[in-house]
């Protein structure tokens, strides 16, 4: 019987939180403290770190209020790992342990550390100004209270699941672009923005629209799906996200942002060739000068060592790539009567 | 023999094309065939799913369809084809409305999508078909001298709901092959993190600041070599290496190996043979 298995059926033992310390005026650098405590199976990590505070260090600072799960305040990083402490069984944690019997306790990610477990969260509401993420009605002032919206279950459904988010930035302390560049918008953002987008009682989609196409907006997010994986909801953020992009697409066209010509590169090659012809890719994304400047430092390596993509004439199309086209043009035509048929509506 | 359809990723049949020919040679000595999908098509590398979902579905779709008609296992060595592909499968068999929908048009075509091939990376299939045990023994050249970072990228783990062999957070099944081949795999945080080749176009220098953490974290533990089951990975962090740390101030530089390239050395073929020479990094 391995160790782990052995600490699941355990109703008690000592467990050791290893916690992410640090007090600016006072500390230099951050440190851990280890606390070990006994406890008793079926006890959640902020329960634990609760009676730290309680009965051994007083001095330990974290947030937290609901305990259940709903207000999104006590989201640490737990073995490594963004999620709320308030819904976190330390068994299970013990069962993922690097260390057997300690658990690690850390502050998130992507936000500016406060103090011990605590990050301060005003970047995050500053982007979801930034991004006007709240419904701005259609209905004029004189007629609020008085008249009512009518709102379709398939409307609904279309954000029920975005609704869930309770901002807790489990997700955002995850998000790898945000880690490679703070202005980064962020999944809990572009969730938010998806909602009020696909809400019918908004005025300002086509602004905010406009604004999360450009830099460090959608079309920056490296599809890693790190946020979707670690969000305490199960909300499927990149869906979100590429409901975000397919808007923008249909709206904006696929010429104005250097993602969204990209992405139609992929469209265009499938229906032409069946295959991907890179080596024109950065042209069509970025333009030639954009090219030049980034890519020509490489390209003679590249060429060395005959890893340059072939250009467009030597790209073989796919066999039985005259069929695929037919079958693409006739998706087309299929995508266009759902179109008729949703504007018709 | 096991036979399978092995799908041409486009990256492979371009840029990386050391994947296929080192598959190409070690492949009979471990049981399998990989026969070459010459009518697939590209799978929209996470992009066309939101350009135009029902374009995905179909061209996805006839793929697998593909796949289907030789009653074969659909193989794929790129994880984000395996990503995309493995989405479309999810979608068509979840919904018999768009399934009707691509297989009016596919009928013309002889094809029908019924869902009865599985999608699988080439990583899945070694360890599941023809196992560790079987691997252990033909090995020749064990890489015991080799400390390895492996990197698994993120679409063979994430999303979860569609890849489901490994657990995101704590993956292990590239260390169990590595380990089979004599390697000593060493603990490495950004094994399960990404390389940033999505944006590479969108946005360079996240991109860059992605690849240059995981690779300095690799040098930091001493790693000889990194190891990734994904081409697109290894197109960041051995083709942009260079430039990912100059952009990051950082010093030094580390080869990246392709799975395909490590099975075949532990196998006995030389570095000049799997096309190793071909990489940017010098190894």
């Amino acid at each position: 019987m391995s160790d782990s298995t052995i600490q699941h059926h355990e109703e008690s033992r000592d467990v050791t939180f290893r916690v992410h310390r640090f007090n600016p005026q006072v500390d230099s650098k951050p440190y851990f403290d280890d606390y070990t405590i006994r406890l008793e199976k079926g006890i959640t990590v902020l329960r634990a770190i609760n009676y730290i505070k309680e009965h051994v260090d007083s001095s330990l600072t974290f947030r937290a209020f609901c305990q259940a799960g709903i207000c999104g305040s006590c989201a640490m990083r737990i073995n490594g790992m963004s999620k709320l402490a308030c819904t976190t069984q330390v068994w299970d944690e013990l069962d993922k342990a690097r260390e057997p019997g300690v658990i690690k306790v850390e502050p998130l990610r992507n936000l500016p550390h406060i103090k011990d477990l605590v990050v301060e969260m005003d970047p995050l509401v500053g982007k979801m100004q930034k991004y006007s993420n709240w419904v701005d009605s259609k209905m004029p002032e004189e007629q609020w209270g008085k008249k009512e919206f009518l709102v379709s279950e398939e409307e609904f459904l279309a954000y029920d699941k975005a609704t869930d988010c309770i901002l807790c930035a489990s997700c955002v302390s995850e998000c790898t672009i945000l880690r490679a560049h703070k202005e980064y918008v962020s999944p809990a953002v572009l969730l938010k923005s998806y909602r009020m987008n696909v809400d019918s009682r908004d005025s300002i989609h086509d602004q905010r629209l406009a604004g999360l196409v450009q830099d460090h907006g959608v079309w920056d997010c490296t599809h890693c799906y790190r946020c979707q994986e670690t969000c305490v909801k199960n909300i499927p953020i990149m869906d979100a996200i590429h409901g975000i992009r397919e808007d923008a697409i249909e709206r904006r066209g696929t010429k104005d942002t250097s993602g969204a010509r990209h992405a139609e590169a992929f469209m265009e090659d499938i229906e032409k060739k069946g295959k991907l012809v890179e080596a024109t890719l950065p042209i069509r994304t970025n333009g030639l000068a954009w090219t030049l400047k980034n890519l020509l430092p490489m390209a003679f390596k590249m060429v060395m060592k005959r890893r340059t993509p072939p250009p467009p004439p030597l790209v073989k199309a796919s066999k039985g790539i005259d069929a695929l086209r037919k079958e693409f043009k006739e998706m087309t035509s299929h995508v266009g009567k759902d179109h008729e048929k949703k504007s018709g509506e | 023999m096991k036979r399978y359809a092995y799908y041409q990723s486009c990256i492979n049949e371009s840029m990386t094309k050391e994947v296929d020919r080192s598959i190409e040679l070690w492949q009979h000595d471990l049981g399998i065939e990989m026969v070459k999908m010459h009518e697939s098509a590209c799978c929209g590398g996470s992009n066309l799913d939101y350009v135009s979902p029902k374009h995905f579905a179909l061209v996805n779709g006839r793929n697998i369809a593909t796949a289907e008609k030789q009653g074969l296992d659909l193989v794929v060595s790129c994880n984000t084809c395996l990503m995309t592909i493995r989405s479309a499968k999810k979608k068509l068999d979840e919904s018999a409305d768009l399934r009707n929908e691509i297989n009016e048009i596919l009928r013309k075509e002889g094809l029908e999508y019924r869902g009865t091939s599985q999608v699988r990376h080439l990583l899945w299939v070694l360890i599941d078909d023809v196992g560790l045990d079987v691997i252990r023994k033909k090995v020749k050249n064990p890489l015991s001298k080799l400390r390895i970072a492996p990197f698994y990228g993120c679409h063979i783990l994430r999303p979860s709901t569609v890849l489901g062999k490994d657990n995101p957070l704590e993956p292990t099944s590239l260390d169990m092959l590595l380990d089979a081949l004599g390697g000593k795999t060493i603990p490495y945080e950004h094994k399960n993190r990404c390389c940033g080749f999505h944006t590479l176009l969108v946005a360079e220098e996240e991109s860059l600041n992605v690849a240059a953490e995981a690779l300095q974290e690799a040098m930091e533990q001493k790693a000889d070599c990194i190891v990734t089951p994904c081409p697109l990975c290894h197109t960041v962090l051995d083709g942009y290496q260079g430039k990912a740390l100059k952009q990051n101030g950082i010093k030094g530089s580390i080869p990246v190996l392709h799975l395909s390239e490590v099975v075949g050395l532990a196998l006995g073929y030389s570095d000049r043979q799997l096309g190793i020479k071909r990489h940017i990094v010098t190894v």
